[in-house]
């Protein structure tokens, strides 16, 4: 362990910026861009896999939606989030690095009108490491963009995308995912690729949304049990979450930070020690472990294999800085197999249609990594303050993070539903979002429309327009 | 002088030429034009770090704002644009008399 902290002290040595060579700074700059790059694939994956799901008549609005994340929250992170990050990373009372110039340096970075947020001849970095955790930024909102499908108002969406996307996931990750945070300097806080940070809090603020929000018409019997809406496009959703794997692999590397002239020439957000290939075997491992999980869980259903492997990923984010492959392997197909069951316990008993699973796959999941790491992760020295990570520490960012993330969520989305602008009105969910909102089917008139069929609680294939329409007739007479 | 408007910052240095003929001592030349600046953006303050942030200027201050004020407009225009849309539709259906076309519309899917 000793050895550990000699790594964290070389590495703090190392951080100013007087050490680092002009090379190791376009290393840097060029490292992140294509993280960046790389990282579109998600939103890319978001989309497709969000458009298989809906059905055929949701498919434009469901996709645009996707499209039109990007257009809101990034104006709102420049302006607002970067300094969210950058300024309130101490906490109350305040606690810093031994350095207040560490923290005024954070802060005046992300302040919008700071000279390091332009074109900047000597500084390579702040824009693209910036623009990294702007990537990470949609894809916290696309999180919760699945899981409202069909019946969201756009603006309503992007209004919560804003607040999910710029400033609440962003305030935790201040408080728990940075080098300043003082959940970290103070507790040894460990999320080290955002198990909790993104994934749990995106998940719970989800959750939040979608008790104000409500199912779609027809998801629920008079008795309350639950009807399937089948993907209109399965291929396209698994293809969606294939391509949000291979942007996940950016994604975690752009977690990272370079120390390239400093040995292992590679530290997590928090400034501790690891390396590329270490959390590149865990994210690999992850996934192997989650589709397994996944499908014996849910006796080889497509949609939540698939899920599984996306669940085994953020289930071992959180230490992916330091789990054994196998430990990952494992951990990744235990936690996929909770996912599953906790998906269909949320469907099911709490009746929360969430269309995606996202409260599951990344609610559940999330804060299932932050536990993992108190349970088999514990002692490792994290941060400038090289406090030691703990079980309590762990929990203690579930704490903190699950009420963050849900209160913001369901306060947001009732202020929505109280003004009668969250939800479409029950005659465009009919009619479909596509016609309404954007006067066109995204298919061609000569391509075939097969008539939709809903599954019943009892596992029994019908024709899905009588059943809708009824449940259409009982949602206007109530 | 660049039409209309130079908004190069004070740090670039103007109207030092480059070798002539062009040989590969311009590309020396230009980056010492530059020597002087850290943040240069147009509208930007062009200097270097400031004290907390005092080394913004007055214009980049409201370029920033404006910015930010269309940002908060466009997401109202987004809610209010939305909502007529959806209640026109109601409204549409509401107005057409009741008979056998009334039923939902024959989408794919429904």
């Amino acid at each position: 362990m000793d050895f550990v902290i000699a790594q964290v002290e070389r590495l703090q040595d190392a951080a100013p910026l007087e050490g680092l060579t002009q090379d190791s700074l376009i290393i840097g700059e060029q490292y992140y861009f294509f993280t960046v790059v790389l990282m579109w694939l998600i939103h890319v994956g978001f989309m497709s896999y969000e458009a298989g799901v809906a059905r055929r008549k949701n498919v434009l609005a469901t996709a645009m939606k996707n499209i039109l994340t990007i257009a809101v929250v990034t104006p709102t992170f420049y302006y607002i989030g970067w300094w969210v990050y950058g300024c309130n990373q101490p906490g109350f009372p305040p606690i810093g690095p031994n350095s207040s110039d560490f923290s005024a340096l954070q802060c005046q970075s992300g302040i919008p009108w700071s000279d390091a947020f332009g074109p900047n001849l000597t500084n390579n970095i702040n824009l693209v490491f910036f623009l990294a955790f702007l990537l990470f930024s949609w894809t916290t909102a696309s999180i919760m963009s699945g899981a409202l499908l069909e019946r969201v108002r756009l603006s309503a969406y992007l209004v919560l995308a804003c607040l999910l996307g710029s400033v609440v996931w962003i305030l935790d990750a201040a408080w728990g995912w940075s080098a300043g945070g003082w959940m970290t300097l103070r507790f040894g806080f460990h999320d080290s690729i955002a198990s909790g940070v993104v994934h749990g809090v995106a998940g719970a603020f989800t959750l939040g949304v979608l008790f104000n929000l409500g199912p779609r018409i027809g998801k629920y019997t008079r008795d309350g049990l639950a009807r399937a809406f089948r993907p209109h496009d399965l291929h396209r959703t698994l293809l969606g979450l294939m391509l949000i794997f291979t942007g996940f692999y950016a994604f975690y590397a752009a977690c990272l930070v370079i120390s390239s002239t400093a040995f292992p020439g590679w530290a997590n957000i928090y400034l501790s020690p690891t390396t590329l290939g270490t959390i590149a075997m865990i994210i690999t491992f992850g996934f192997a472990g989650g589709f397994t999980g996944g499908y014996f869980a849910s006796r080889g259903d497509p949609f939540w294999t698939v899920s599984g492997g996306l669940a085994g990923v953020i289930s071992v984010s959180a230490g992916a800085d330091v789990y054994a492959p196998t430990l990952g392997y494992l951990i990744a197909m235990a936690s996929a197999a909770m996912v599953v069951y906790a998906g269909n316990w949320i469907e099911k008993k709490m009746r929360v249609d969430d269309v995606v699973g996202a409260v599951a796959v990344h609610g559940v999941a999330g804060f299932l990594g932050v536990l993992w790491v108190g349970v088999f992760a514990a002692g490792y020295p994290t941060g400038l303050n090289n406090v030691e990570s703990s079980l309590w520490g762990q929990l203690l960012g579930i704490a903190t993070f699950l009420p963050l993330g849900f209160l913001t969520g369901w306060f947001a989305s009732w202020v929505l539903k109280k003004l009668n602008l969250l939800r479409v009105p029950p005659e465009v969910e009919l009619a479909g979002l596509d016609v309404v909102e954007y006067h066109q089917d995204l298919y061609l008139p000569e391509v075939a429309a097969v008539r939709e069929r809903i599954i019943e609680p009892d596992g029994t294939i019908v024709e899905a327009d009588a059943v809708i329409a009824e449940a259409h007739s009982e949602v206007i007479r109530r | 002088m660049p039409p209309l408007i130079n908004s190069a910052p004070d740090c670039v240095v103007q109207g030092r030429e480059g070798a002539t003929p062009a040989d590969d001592s311009v590309d020396f030349i230009l980056q010492d034009r530059y020597a002087d600046c850290a943040g240069f953006g147009t509208f930007m303050p062009g200097s270097t770090y400031g004290e907390d942030g005092s080394s913004a200027e007055t214009l980049y201050y409201i370029l920033t704002w404006l910015g930010i004020v269309v940002t908060v407009l466009v997401l109202i225009a987004w809610v209010v644009y939305e909502n007529r849309q959806l209640v026109g539709h109601v409204a549409r259906i509401g107005r057409r008399p009741a008979g056998p076309d009334d039923s939902p519309p024959a989408q794919p899917g429904l």
